[in-house]
């Protein structure tokens, strides 16, 4: 029973923990946290909703338009950042994409209507049983493993090609990037039209399993960020590990009606007490 | 060094007759204005109250908050608890609904506090994640729980037993301005205050804060308790327009959209506040009339939140700064600098009186492997100026880092005229007596020359001590906003500042770094002048030689972390090993 219960809440914590090492890379790399992570890419489902269903396109095409769409609005997103408030603080910068997810989420409710419909599935169906008969089912491994991929992929491209060595060193010292000939603003924009990219996957993955309202989904990004602040918006590892956690202590909670308000409180008082221990040597905000 | 003369004085009856003004206005409207259009005006003065709580918290201290709407739910959630529960009966009669408001500022004050805790190690867009997530929590949990007033299928008794009808209305709309007023007071006064100083302090400097014998976690929790506060008392007035609460009022989407909206309008001013609260009203009114869906409201508001942050600006700021411009114009401003202001008589180098106040024994600092300070024992005597000079990389200032309590841990002990001060907090060390300055500009150009002097002074030096000192230093006078000051005289005004605080021992960190020549020499003939004149003693840390050597009754040397010579000027001066360390060997061949 309470196995069946955490296995269900794999599949929102694989998202979470998907949505946390996209903020971490975003985070490190581009020194924004983005809330608009999750609403680019439901904007880019519902597109692919609208070319299946109303123009009757096949289902590949509409899911491959949709994710270019959430890649382009992110990276559109991300030049106006990198064009106004290249200096600005991070709060600054994270600040704007705030804005940026209350527009998206406003002018979806204008463009798409206010009916929900269900996305288009791409994967569905139980995958296997676990011994104690809890089902797993196909999105959750393949979200899972996309959640897996995504935080070794991001890792070894950073340590290993050239292009992510780049990006670090416009992360670390972006003006010293920039003075060794470093396109610093095209290598921004192009992280944030990867990290669109991989946000418009998920929703088309998750969205059909899901509540997929446009403020429901937009608001995974606040279980995701959770999730990469378990890593302090510093490691993706934390971040993988922080969101599966969420997601199967949720799921646990789901098991017991009689906790169900301490279920909604478990994940963001585990975070606070877990980053006060892991921060507790940041007494000053700087260090002279 | 330019020095801006303003005008503004200081009035402190002013809000107080705007606020009056305001009320008479708010009767007159309320009168001429049909019962049925008064719910938009209701809920712009709501919203205002929201923005102004937000205003203290993200605007003044600098701490993005993401929970505001949290605040104002639990603030009506306490409102109708007590309402609907009724355990008081009639005590308070007409005035049930107001103790009851008060008690859920309070609630909500408490409430604050501890969301505001995490502030305390968490800074920037982490505490605003954690806030985001306290919000989305509330959310859920009233979501399951629902209000009180709901629950009961009752509605909540309107204050001074005004009606439901459109009679009751005009009723809540006066209430509504009677408590915007005195929330927007309150506010103003305490922007003034000492609370005001240090939240505008810690937004610029938490060091600078500690430093100044204030403590930075009571600066950040006030502002959360103050900023809940309000919060709370807009839940419980929206709770008298509405009478029955619900979760959909409160979600943390809504949350996000008022953070967007105070930084937009800048509604750590009053002004703005109600120019934001209009915003929020006005702006889905004018779509409704046109017959355009609400949702484009939002999505205004995400392009003017859009260009206010990309812009790095607001509304209220660029105002004021436009019109300052213009006033700035009418006066002259008058070049009057250190170097060019009155000659001060010539002091001879000051003699102490034998007495070691600061006594510093075998003090050793270590970051990992690294000894960055080893066994340095320093006596300073009471009545004098000790110069510490020594290379880049000494140890200065490590040094001074460690005497005020900023490092976590170091050998050795120091006393402050026989009072252990090694495990005592940056704050407690300042006000225990002894004080530091910076190298860097810790002074926050949001206050203006006198709230910092104040802030600083700790009600040490009295109204006409403080313009005393700021003319012995040549500095601006009390009303300049520090904004308007340039960086060298920031720095000025930070070693007058810690001066009116009158500390036993003083130590400043290169003072003079960024003055010109002429510029060091009257600071030195002042500085003489500081032991005798305002009885505190002073540690120096200067690269400058002359300026060291004109003010210093004796000097120590310190190099790679350790002591390598100390005494009179002369002796120092003259010691081999010390021209070796400072010139480099080969200046010597």
């Amino acid at each position: 029973m309470w196995l069946n219960n955490v296995v269900a809440g794999l599949t929102p914590g694989a998202t979470y923990a998907i949505v946390g090492v996209l903020l971490t890379l975003m985070s490190q790399l581009t020194r924004v946290v983005n809330f608009a992570q999750v609403a680019v890419g439901m904007f880019g489902g519902y597109i692919s909703l609208t070319l299946v269903t109303k123009m009757h396109l096949p289902i590949f095409v509409g899911v491959t338009v949709g994710v270019l769409v959430a890649a382009i609005l992110s990276a559109l997103l991300g030049w106006i950042i990198a064009t106004w408030l290249s200096e600005a603080s991070t709060s600054a910068r994270s600040a704007v994409t705030v804005a940026a997810l209350l527009f998206l989420i406003s002018l979806a409710f204008i463009l798409f209507g206010y009916r929900n419909q269900p996305f288009p599935t791409i994967v569905a169906g139980p995958l296997f049983k676990l011994p104690g008969g809890a089902v797993v089912s196909k999105v959750t491994v393949v979200v899972i493993v996309l959640a897996i991929v995504i935080t070794v992929g991001s890792w070894a491209f950073l340590k290993f090609t050239a292009f992510g060595v780049k990006l670090r060193a416009v992360s670390d010292r972006q003006m010293a990037a920039e003075l060794l000939g470093l396109n610093v603003k095209m290598l921004n924009v192009s992280v944030w039209f990867v990290t669109g990219a991989i946000a418009g996957i998920t929703v088309a993955l998750v969205g059909p399993s899901a509540s997929n309202d446009y403020v429901t989904l937009s608001s995974v990004v606040i279980p995701g960020a959770a999730a990469a602040l378990v890593g302090a918006f510093r490691r993706m590892d934390l971040a993988l590990i922080g969101g599966l956690a969420i997601g199967a202590i949720q799921g646990l909670f789901a098991g017991f009606p009689n906790l169900l308000i301490i279920r909604d409180w478990v994940p963001i008082i585990f975070i606070i007490l877990f980053l006060l221990w892991n921060q507790r040597k940041e007494v000053w905000d700087v260090a002279r | 060094m330019l020095r801006v003369r303003v005008a503004s004085q200081e009035k402190w009856w002013l809000p107080l007759a705007i606020g009056g003004i305001a009320i008479v206005v708010g009767i007159i409207i309320a009168v001429v204005i049909p019962a049925d259009s008064l719910f938009r005006p209701t809920t712009i003065l709501v919203a205002s109250i929201s923005l102004m709580g937000l205003g203290v918290v993200t605007g003044t201290a600098g701490m993005i908050a993401l929970c505001q709407l949290s605040f104002a739910a639990v603030g009506a959630w306490i409102v109708e608890w007590f309402s609907v529960n009724d355990i008081w009966g009639n005590i308070f009669g007409n005035f049930s609904f107001v103790v009851y408001m008060l008690i859920a500022g309070i609630g909500t004050a408490a409430i604050g506090v501890v969301v505001g805790l995490p502030a305390l190690r968490l800074r920037g867009v982490n505490l605003a994640v954690i806030t985001l997530g306290i919000a989305a929590a509330f959310d859920l949990t009233l979501q399951k729980t629902s209000f009180p007033a709901l629950v009961a299928g009752e509605h909540v008794a309107r204050p001074f037993g005004l009606g439901p009808d459109f009679g009751g209305d005009k009723g809540i709309f006066i209430f509504a301005v009677v408590v915007t007023v005195l929330v927007a007071i309150g506010i103003t006064y305490l922007q003034y205050s000492r609370w005001g100083s240090s939240w505008k302090s810690v937004a610029f400097s938490e060091r600078g804060t500690a430093s100044a014998g204030t403590s930075v976690q009571f600066a950040k929790l006030t502002a959360f308790a103050v900023s809940a506060f309000v919060g709370g008392i807009a839940g419980g007035l929206f709770d008298s327009q509405i009478t029955q609460a619900n979760f959909s009022s409160f979600s943390p989407l809504q949350s996000l959209g008022m953070y967007v909206l105070s930084a937009v309008v800048g509604s750590h001013l009053i002004d703005m506040a109600l120019l934001g609260g209009i915003l929020f009203v006005v702006i889905p009114w004018i779509l409704q009339l046109f017959k355009v869906p609400l949702e484009w409201s939002t999505v205004i508001f995400g392009v003017l939140g859009i260009q206010a942050l990309t812009t790095g600006s607001n509304l209220g700021t660029d105002i004021r700064n436009g019109l300052r411009r213009r006033r700035g114009r009418a006066l002259v401003p008058t070049e009057v600098g250190l170097a060019s202001s009155d000659a001060i008589a010539a002091v001879e180098i000051p003699r102490g009186t034998g007495k070691v106040l600061l006594d510093i024994k075998g003090l050793t600092v270590e970051f990992g492997a690294v000894k960055a300070l080893t066994n340095v024992t320093l006596a300073v005597e009471e009545g004098t100026i000790l110069g510490l000079i020594g290379p880049n990389g000494a140890g200065k200032s490590t040094l001074i880092d460690a005497l005020t309590g900023f490092l976590p841990a170091h050998g050795g002990t120091v006393t402050l005229n026989g009072v252990p001060l090694d495990k005592l907090a940056p704050n407690r060390i300042a006000r225990g007596g002894l004080r530091r300055t910076y190298q860097q500009d810790r002074v926050p150009p949001t206050l203006s020359v006198g709230a910092y002097m104040r802030f600083v002074s700790r009600g040490q030096a009295k109204p006409s001590e403080i313009d005393e000192i700021l003319a012995f230093f040549a500095c601006p006078p009390v009303r300049t906003p520090l904004s308007l000051v340039d960086v060298g005289t920031r720095r000025l005004i930070e070693v007058a500042a810690s001066i009116a605080a009158k500390p036993q021992v003083l130590l400043l960190d290169e003072p003079a770094a960024g003055l010109s020549h002429d510029e060091h020499v009257a600071f030195g003939d002042r500085l003489r002048q500081v032991p005798s004149r305002y009885g505190v003693t002073i540690l120096l840390i200067e690269h400058d030689l002359d300026l060291v050597r004109s003010v210093s009754t004796s000097i120590t040397v310190l190099n790679f972390g350790e002591v390598l010579a100390s005494g009179s000027q002369e002796s120092v001066l003259s010691n081999p090993e010390v021209l070796k360390a400072y010139m480099g060997e080969t200046e010597l061949l």
